[in-house]
């Protein structure tokens, strides 16, 4: 997660991840977009590529990216700690609310006889 | 944990009645047992859903559906974020009594991702924040 805040800070990099959203771009045709260098770019791709947001596949000498669904996941994945977290707790103070309060719950926590 | 195309999505056992668990999305005194420190609900179609995580974050929105004790449906953002703005995606929890227990599932449609938010500085910024933070 930190990676790719990290990796998605740098303004560049956002618009990288634009170019490579809906479609599969070669590392030259990326560097097109942009007037910095190539070897920058490779920099940016790397970075990226690090944080798992990007795929990289080669096709004889080129080298193709494009956004991974899997490595977009970031910010779906800080929400679901909400739930994670929430429903834990959750599910812990409804079974206290349900469990009569003198009996002690003996059905499925002990095995006593 | 499912993390499909802007969507997530939960199921859990619980063992309790699902008149108990529904309570706990829909009353602000029971809320806060199980996420962030306050909330201000009022459980009714257009109704506010407002919760403060922590002092950096408040997720809100509004209640969509309210069907005790088997449905309820709420918009989820976070306040002062362009990104994911209050009301901005979808919540949906659906409880079926099992046996004595409850099988909750948990569905969250509608999320975006920073990536994919070029124009939006304020949101790396504001995650970075929410990390940042201490669990409440």
């Amino acid at each position: 997660m930190d990676v790719q805040i990290r990796a998605l800070a740098e303004p560049r990099r956002r618009q990288i991840m634009e170019l490579v959203r809906d479609r599969e771009l070669a590392a030259g045709q990326i560097a097109s977009h942009f007037e910095v260098t190539r070897p920058a770019i490779s920099q940016h791709l790397t970075v990226l590529k690090d944080a798992s947001l990007l795929t990289e596949r080669r096709d004889g000498t080129r080298r193709l990216y494009r956004a991974d669904p899997a490595g977009l996941a970031g910010l779906k994945e800080f929400i679901d700690s909400f739930w994670i977290t929430g429903l834990a707790r959750l599910k812990a103070a409804a079974e206290a609310e349900a469990r009569p309060p003198a009996a002690p719950a003996q059905r499925r926590e002990g095995n006593r006889p | 944990m499912t993390i499909v195309d802007g969507r997530i999505e939960h199921e859990i056992r619980i063992e309790a009645p699902p008149e108990i668990v529904f309570a706990y999305f829909v009353d602000p005194d029971k809320y806060p047992a199980w996420m962030g420190r306050q909330a201000t609900l009022d459980p009714r179609p257009g109704g506010i859903y407002r919760c403060v995580v922590h002092d950096q974050a408040t997720v809100a929105g509004h209640y969509l559906t309210v069907d005790p004790p088997h449905r309820v449906e709420f918009t989820w953002g976070f306040e002062g974020n362009d990104t994911m703005p209050p009301g901005s995606s979808t919540v949906s929890v659906t409880l079926t009594g099992d046996g004595g227990g409850t099988r909750l599932r948990l569905v969250h449609t509608g999320l975006p991702h920073p990536a994919l938010e070029p124009h939006d500085q304020g949101w790396l910024g504001y995650l970075a924040q929410l990390v940042g933070a201490p669990a409440s």
